[in-house]
């Protein structure tokens, strides 16, 4: 395959030209010849997170009955593909007119990476963002104005299955020592205390929410002003407490043999059969709880206590994935009046009930899952924390606390070192 | 190949049914699974379903509209694995029998391809479909397999073709045939073993992917199967048995492509080795 | 073979062409125009173009984006996670490499014999490289489960084997062996066919003359087949060390690159740097470099490998 040197003289000049022809259409491309990104004509474009499926297909059909020329086309993507596929269309500029968002900051589909970008529209001026309580509006605004619309917040807390707990004969512990206790009661009886399924990312994160809001804002409820601020740190806080008690719960061997290799799907159904007891969860998942048990009432939900002092037991409590308007949307107007529409209480009940949260607000009796009553109590009593990533600066830190997790469970770091590394991921500029 | 078949070759025979039995395992698994209700899969994961129940494929059918995502990968699937035999084998054509360093560089330029991730070039490729208007249209996902697999399908057919004698062409040519005419009564036919590869290796490939379709084609209508079966693993569902028969369903129209097939597929890696 | 050949003048259409040195007339660029618009099109132009990012410090969405030189490769040289995802991509590509043809090539040779059922093999043990990556991962994801009496750890019991039950997507040391032997399982047969194809070439006479001079299997192998089959060897290892190098899918589906970052390799490192971290320019140079580093490898291993071709 050595070089030729006899060449057509006709063929390079016209791979020349044919090279040229390949620019300019570049450069026609660049300029946006042909048809624009967004749609001007035909149905709003509309795509939800998996999670929010029950609540915005509900949302959308009465909407549709209530307005029948109104069309819509509606597509949903798990988490992960959310961050591809539909960053994808925000970054080619041809994001769909409503698509879901995440509240507050910490992740790279989150309200506050979106808005900074201006990709999201400015709602301030509908009605229900008055409403919103002074403790949320750090995941519905940026800089004042409210850029996500969400129907609730949900809670965290531990899922248990009734009927192990009757047979081991426990109660719902409200202090960490009596969660200790019957842990190793559950165990004796040879029941799996706690169902932990960290080969799924976003699990691993469950139950340091869920202590932390007691290890640390019940003291310090501004620990995330005094973070943004540079005077507090992961490492030199109440995380440090709240690491060590989820190893703790490791080492007692309260969790399922091998957690990281257990997926969310396997930890859901040990509970739903009652092979394992209890698993912290968010409410959001009731739903799939319920149908992996034989039946639904088997299941119930308490606050999981990170203290032995009941006054500092608080809860996570976050508002849920929710849905923005894009700025760029040809059909804004038409979008802006759904999101009003689903801002009504009557809608945002019957959204919220679909996904088992609690309503952002209420005109009356607020129509919540049974299961959540018990903890209506610290939403009301300022007792709750927004999920802590939403007030993460960057979208590294998320995806930082999930893989420490996994290595402290499989006994690869230490609680020093992970929180050392979830410290340097904060320090990065977004 | 020896002849004859003595006690050794028995043994051989064993030991490549029980390495076969193991390959298989997995695939049994998935079977299983598509055939069981979400009771037996929770306490019986690993035995034969009993009774066996199709209440999975039949649920898996029409919440993934299975029906209109196989027209949708068939179309796209044939259309573009057709464009890229026609584009391939012309430019390999080409490649293989013009001498020169600009024909080297060319054929190294295509090679590029191979190599290069395709996140690199994502975003302002996925721009300028979106500006040339063929964004969720069949079109446009034609012209992006044709784009992403022309380097490997005019890699296999400039290796077959340089093997190929030159003294058919020319008899051709010399007879009074245009170039084109010279290819396609003389040359493409005998380039039958290599397009069953490249028919087979690009067919399976298009078939498969799942992110480009999800990027272009979601929410569109025109959906391929592997998007609309994936729609099924949301964070929170648990059923197992549902996305099983999902995977079975979107596996069965390629397997049975292949075992068609498979006889030039093997053909035409042998071929396109000798030469 | 050179020879200009002179069309008849009958035909204007027919240009004078000089002949290739491989030997016959070459047909008109015009062959190859429309091959390569659409590639440049579609690969060559927006590569470029996406290329240009990794001197920004742009987030993937959103207008800023702002030069920012070649600090996104000095960042690269001090990522801790980056080093480590190179590390598993070398071990992975190894392991991948290695395993995956000698098993091919113990499957070809096995199935290149008298044996009944060899037509039937072939396809079974092809069967695996027509299913979707993704559905493979899933499909190992469940057959992984680290519960002693579901997926392999059963069948291992059930064997008398169940001592070597593991947790083997959730143990850090055992996680990346076990997405690698996911992709031995979907692509041995891959490297079988082109074993089978190759073992074709190896003229019969010559084993019949080695047995009659008393070769055993074992000889004729090492001194007929394997220098043989080095064309095949190369397209194999060649075909695997770049599929190895880039793998990405079944790490994202299995594993996420965990547990931790057990089996990030710099294909997963550079998608979470893209679309999770919200760091496009950097992960576009992370890109470029692993294109610059696959297509190095590359070259290296056809020089080394074509020139014991020719020697065999």
């Amino acid at each position: 395959m050595a070089s030729e040197i006899i060449r057509t003289p006709v063929s390079r000049r016209r791979l020349l030209q044919l090279m040229g022809g390949v620019a300019a259409a570049g450069a026609l491309a660049n300029c946006g010849g042909g048809n624009s990104s967004g749609n001007s004509g035909g149905p709003l474009k509309v795509i939800g997170a998996g999670s929010q499926e029950a609540g915005l297909r509900k949302a959308l059909d009465e909407y549709k009955k209530q307005n029948g020329s109104f069309e819509f086309n509606l597509s949903f993507s798990p988490a992960d593909q959310l961050q591809t596929a539909l960053r994808a269309q925000l970054a080619a500029g041809n994001a769909p007119d409503l698509h879901a968002v995440y509240p507050g900051n910490g992740s790279a589909m989150s309200m506050v990476q979106l808005s900074k970008a201006n990709l999201l529209a400015d709602l301030s001026d509908q009605a229900w963002t008055q409403k919103i309580p002074a403790g949320f509006k750090g995941a519905y605004q940026q800089d004042g104005k409210t850029h996500i619309f969400s129907p609730g917040t949900s809670v965290l807390g531990a899922i248990y299955n009734k009927l192990a707990f009757a047979k081991a004969g426990v109660e719902i512990p409200t202090t960490w020592s009596e969660l200790l206790t019957v842990c190793d009661t559950l165990k004796k009886k040879g029941i799996v205390p706690l169902a932990l399924g960290a080969q799924t990312p976003w699990v691993t994160q469950l139950i340091n929410y869920a202590l932390v809001p007691g290890t640390v804002y019940a003291k310090q409820p501004d620990f995330d002003d005094k973070m943004a601020a540079g005077s507090a740190t992961f490492a030199g806080s109440g995380w440090a407490d709240a690491m060590n008690k989820y190893l703790e719960l490791q080492k007692r061997g309260f969790f399922n043999d091998n957690p990281n290799g257990t997926t969310y799907e396997q930890a859901t159904s040990m509970v739903g059969t009652g092979k394992a007891a209890m698993a912290v969860q968010v409410s959001a998942v009731l739903q799939a709880y319920r149908a992996a048990a034989p039946s639904p009432d088997d299941l119930g939900m308490f606050p999981l206590p990170a203290t032995d002092v009941a006054a500092d037991n608080w809860i996570p409590g976050g508002i849920v994935v929710g849905l923005s308007v894009s700025a760029k949307s040809k059909k804004a107007d038409e979008a802006r009046k759904f999101i009003e529409f689903c801002g009504q209480p009557a809608q945002i009940n019957a959204w919220a009930e679909a996904v088992a949260c609690v309503p952002l607000y209420s005109e009356g009796e607020a129509k919540v899952d049974p299961v959540l009553k018990p903890f209506l109590p610290y939403l009301s009593g300022d007792k709750a924390v927004p999920f802590m990533d939403q007030r993460w600066p960057n979208a590294e830190v998320q995806p930082t606390h999930f893989a420490v997790v996994q290595e402290l469970l499989g006994g690869k770091t230490t609680v020093d070192k992970a929180l050392k590394k979830m410290d340097d991921a904060y320090k990065k500029t977004a | 190949m020896r002849t004859g078949y003595r006690p050794r070759t028995l043994v051989l025979e064993l030991v490549m049914i029980a390495a076969a039995v193991a390959f298989l395992f997995p695939v049994y698994a998935l079977v299983t699974l598509a055939f069981k209700d979400p009771g037996q899969i929770a306490n019986r994961p690993l035995s034969l379903p009993d009774p066996p129940s199709t209440e999975s494929f039949g649920s898996a059918w029409q919440s993934a509209s299975l029906g209109s995502a196989l027209l949708n990968s068939t179309l796209i699937t044939v259309t573009s694995v057709i464009v890229l035999i026609v584009l391939g084998s012309l430019a390999a054509y080409f490649l293989a029998r013009q001498a020169g360093r600009l024909s080297y560089s060319l054929y190294i330029l295509f090679l590029v391809g191979i190599i290069l991730p395709f996140q690199l070039g994502m975003i302002p490729l996925y721009q300028l479909v979106n500006d040339l208007g063929l964004l969720g249209t069949y079109q446009g996902m034609i012209l992006f397999y044709t784009g992403i697999q022309l380097p490997f399908t005019v890699f296999l057919y400039t290796g077959f073709i340089r093997s190929l004698p030159a003294d058919y062409t020319n008899a051709a040519l010399i007879d009074g045939a245009s170039h084109l005419q010279a290819f396609v009564h003389v040359i493409f036919p005998l380039l039958r073993p290599i397009t069953g590869t490249v028919l087979i290796l690009n067919a399976v490939h298009i078939w498969n992917d799942f992110f480009t379709p999800l990027l272009y084609l979601g929410g569109s209508g025109r959906e391929t199967v592997p998007v609309r079966v994936f729609a099924f693993v949301n964070e929170y569902t648990s059923d197992y048995g549902l996305v099983a028969a999902g995977l079975v369903l979107a596996a069965l129209p390629i397997l049975l492509v292949f075992l068609v097939l498979q006889r030039y597929v093997i053909r035409g890696f042998s071929s396109g080795l000798k030469g | 073979m050179t020879a200009v050949i002179t069309p008849p003048a009958a035909n204007p259409r027919t240009p004078v062409k000089r002949a290739g040195r491989r030997g016959g007339i070459a047909p008109p660029w015009l062959f190859a125009a429309p091959a390569l618009v659409v590639y440049a099109l579609v690969m060559l132009y927006p590569s470029i173009v996406g290329a240009g990012s990794a001197f920004t410090d742009w987030s993937g969405v959103g207008e800023q984006r702002s030069f920012v030189g070649l600090d996104n490769f000095q960042q690269l040289v001090k990522d801790d996670q980056a080093l480590g995802a190179l590390r598993n991509t070398l071990l992975l590509t190894l392991a991948i490499v290695v395993v995956q043809n000698g098993l091919g090539l113990l499957l070809a040779l096995g199935v290149h014999t008298t044996i009944k059922s060899r037509m039937v093999l072939r396809v079974i043990f092809f069967a695996p490289v027509v299913v979707s990556p993704v559905m493979v991962s899933f499909l190992w994801k469940y057959v992984y489960n680290p519960a002693p009496d579901a997926g392999l750890n059963a069948v291992l019991n059930a064997v008398g084997l169940g001592s070597l039950r593991q947790d083997w997507l959730g143990n850090p040391s055992l996680a990346i062996w076990s997405v690698a032997f996911t992709v031995i399982w979907q692509c041995a047969g891959y490297s079988m066919v082109i074993f089978l194809a190759g073992l074709e070439g190896v003229p019969k006479e010559l084993h019949e003359s080695a047995m009659v001079d008393g070769a055993g299997t074992v000889a004729r192998f090492r001194h007929i087949t394997w220098p043989l089959l080095a064309p095949a060897v190369t397209i194999n290892v060649m075909l695997s060390t770049v599929g190895g190098l880039t793998l990405f899918t079944q790490i994202i589906a299995m594993t996420n690159g965990g547990p931790g970052y057990a089996t990030d390799t710099l294909s997963t490192v550079l998608y979470k740097q893209a679309f999770v971290y919200g760091k496009f320019g950097y992960s576009t140079a992370v890109a470029l470099v692993l294109a610059i580093f696959v297509a190095a490898v590359s070259f290296i291993q056809i020089a080394y490998l074509r020139a014991r071709e020719t020697s065999a």
